[in-house]
């Protein structure tokens, strides 16, 4: 099931104070427009809701208690590399006979990283240790709110146009370590950047942070190199379970020389088959990019 | 310096005496063997030779029937026969923490124990049992001001380390610990008398342990109860080791812990050889010394000369506490040559094992005759758990 055609004048109907609504880009269930509220803009997005919802029972639809958790962590987060809510909370409508929810949240002028290296090639050193300073800001304030986000990769990562700033998005599949499973028994987010451990969706009670750090390890492999660790386009692939849990990816500087030593040691630790061989703190990991 | 003295029954003068030839740290007490009334008199000693001092709690001795537990009942943390339904509900477990630590505090050792139980297997419930222990004394260390660092304490079943599946889980609800700074491990050994020997591929599991603790996460880490595999622990991250003055302090084993029937012989005298990486009787050294190969076993440390300056090993005056002080000597002096990085101080070992290895083929091919238990099978298991080691490691 599509999302229906959302056009601005359904966008002006559902929110008056919308004075303009541009799409922005759309991916999976959801659709992004860039609207102005007054003088300032900011992100609108929609996803798609059963048919069969209600809004009686918002509290057990799986979509809208992502989409809850997602604005509960903007709104939560203090680090400049975690997007914030905008000013539309988040609402259910129905749009051409379909349901939809949505919400706003800061627009960012920039890039996703996934483009920035589709584009452009590998990041300079420099940049891959900038991004993953960052990007570890990010992880630590969610883990100091006991959450996950379980869904770290370049397409989750907007770089500003100042071409310095990183800032990770999409905290809906965010694991809260001391609630309810949004996902019980369900594997989310992109096997491609899962953690060994996220495979084991019924050990999920001991994953923590450094999953996250798994991820941010592939995405700054990736960075690095302009390949993925484990994956490749041209070559035929077995399941991303055994690639990811079994394969030793090769240093980072074997593909891009100008990687330093010490900096590929910092990734492929970062990617440890198991949570004990990676930075038991986040801070570790932050004084070791700080060294390179 | 990284070894200890593992205290136990009968310690005479044998700790001031380890502490005065410097071979060792310091000490680790434990409750069993020393009367409460003696305990501060007993570190006082070891402060005044400037030695460090750790207090074993040997609170797991409270899980084992019949508990030989000698002066234990003593001690304020300490009830003979628990069971697991002792250790159901949080309130239980931290009663057991706040009394253990308390009394630890009294002491001022250097570094607090965590009150533990003996595990089997990383999925059994003593394991959780264990854990939960682990985690209520880092929370009751949490709320102490300015008390020592806290350990936490593992006495764990040899055969427990036969999965490194289960090991790998135990270990990354270990490392998630954001308060702990350290551990102390027990390995209760399966083997029922002493000797080096170590299966293989526990041996690895082991040494991957103590490498992921102490090397990969930065904890310190002291092996108790590890003599001569203590070396080997060492190599890969531990910060120290400790090793008593007779098997039972040399080695963890149960049974010494639980009421046996009386009987045995007297441990015979013994000569720990550096150059054979092992601990072999003084028949042994006898007949290398008539063989003429007593340079190449020597240890190459001060108390060899009372070998060396006699007519023949069987005619000096080797005895109990000579072996004893030797013993530590030996050990460290190889734990000396250690450094801080795993590849050198593995390559250092390997080569130890390649020669004693040697050594041993040559004493062989000249009629040496080793008894059972001082036979070289433990290097041929120590070779293959340092392979299994590298490939688990990539190191």
């Amino acid at each position: 099931m599509a999302l229906p055609t959302i056009t601005e004048q359904n966008i002006k109907d559902l929110l008056p104070s919308v004075t303009a609504a541009i799409p922005a880009g759309h991916g999976g269930q959801k659709i992004v427009f860039r609207i102005d509220l007054g003088a300032q803009s900011f992100a609108l997005k929609f996803a798609l809701l059963s048919d069969t919802f209600q809004p009686d029972i918002a509290d057990i639809d799986e979509t809208v208690l992502r989409a809850r958790r997602e604005t509960q962590i903007m709104q939560e987060c203090q680090s400049p590399h975690i997007v914030k809510a905008g000013p539309i909370e988040l609402g259910t409508a129905q749009i051409d006979g379909q349901n939809v929810l949505y919400f706003s949240e800061e627009l960012i002028d920039g890039q996703a990283l996934s483009d920035v290296l589709q584009q452009n090639g590998p990041l300079p050193s420099v940049s891959v240790v900038q991004l993953g300073q960052q990007m570890c800001s990010a992880i630590d304030e969610l883990w100091s709110l006991g959450k996950i986000h379980r869904d770290i990769k370049p397409g989750n990562i907007m770089r500003r146009s100042d071409g310095a700033t990183y800032v990770l998005l999409d905290a809906g599949l965010a694991f809260d370590v001391a609630g309810e499973s949004i996902s019980a028994g369900f594997l989310v987010g992109t096997m491609a950047y899962f953690s060994p451990e996220q495979f084991d969706y019924t050990n999920r009670r001991v994953m923590d942070f450094r999953s996250d750090m798994f991820s941010l390890g592939v995405t700054l492999y990736e960075a690095a190199t302009g390949r993925h660790p484990f994956f490749s386009p041209t070559a035929s692939t077995p399941h991303p379970f055994t690639k990811i849990t079994k394969h030793n990816p090769p240093p980072p500087s074997s593909i891009n020389q100008a990687i330093p030593a010490s900096l590929d040691k910092v990734i492929l630790r970062m990617m440890g088959k198991f949570p004990h061989l990676r930075y038991r703190r986040i801070s570790q990991l932050q004084e070791a990019l700080a060294l390179i | 310096m990284a070894l200890f003295v593992q205290h136990g029954h009968g310690k005479s003068d044998k700790i001031e005496a380890a502490l005065e030839s410097k071979s060792v740290e310091g000490v680790i007490f434990g409750a069993r063997n020393e009367k409460i009334e003696n305990i501060e008199g007993c570190i006082e000693s070891v402060r005044e030779r400037h030695g460090k001092v750790l207090f074993d709690p040997q609170f797991h001795v409270s899980t084992l029937i019949p508990a030989n537990d000698r002066f234990l009942p003593d001690y304020p943390y300490y009830k003979v026969g628990r069971t697991s339904a002792d250790f159901v509900g949080i309130k239980k477990l931290a009663g057991y923490v706040k009394s253990t630590l308390d009394f630890q505090l009294t002491l001022t050792p250097d570094r607090l124990l965590s009150p533990t139980v003996i595990f089997d297997s990383f999925e059994s419930n003593w394991c959780q049992t264990a854990l939960n222990l682990a985690d209520a004394s880092l929370d009751y260390h949490g709320g102490l001001n300015g008390a020592p660092a806290l350990l936490l304490s593992f006495v764990i079943g040899e055969q427990a380390l036969g999965s490194s599946l289960e090991l790998d889980a135990f270990l990354d609800q270990v490392t998630s610990w954001d308060s702990l700074t350290g551990t102390y491990i027990v390995i209760s050994r399966e083997e029922s008398s002493y000797s080096q020997r170590f299966d293989s591929e526990r041996l690895a599991n082991a040494l991957y342990l103590t490498y992921v603790l102490g090397n990969i996460n930065g904890f310190e880490v002291i092996n108790g109860f590890s003599d001569f595999c203590g070396l080997l622990h060492r190599c890969v991250g531990s910060t120290a080791f400790a090793t008593g003055w007779n098997h039972g302090l040399r080695q963890f084993h149960r049974r010494s812990f639980t009421k046996q029937k009386p009987g045995g012989q007297p441990a015979r005298p013994r000569y720990t050889s550096a150059a054979l990486l092992s601990s072999i009787l003084l028949s042994e050294l006898q007949q290398i010394f008539e063989n003429g190969k007593l340079e190449e076993v020597l240890s190459g440390v001060p108390l060899d000369a009372i070998i060396t300056e006699a007519a023949s090993p069987e005619e000096s005056d080797w005895n109990a506490r000579w072996s004893e002080l030797h013993h530590w000597e030996s050990l460290h002096n190889l734990e000396d040559s250690l450094g801080n990085n795993v590849a050198d101080n593995i390559l250092y070992l390997e080569e130890k094992i390649v020669a004693a290895q040697e050594l041993y083929v040559g004493l062989v091919e000249e009629g040496v005759v080793f008894g059972t238990q001082t036979q070289p099978h433990h290097l041929e298991q120590w070779s293959e758990a340092i392979s299994s080691f590298h490939e688990k490691t990539s190191i």
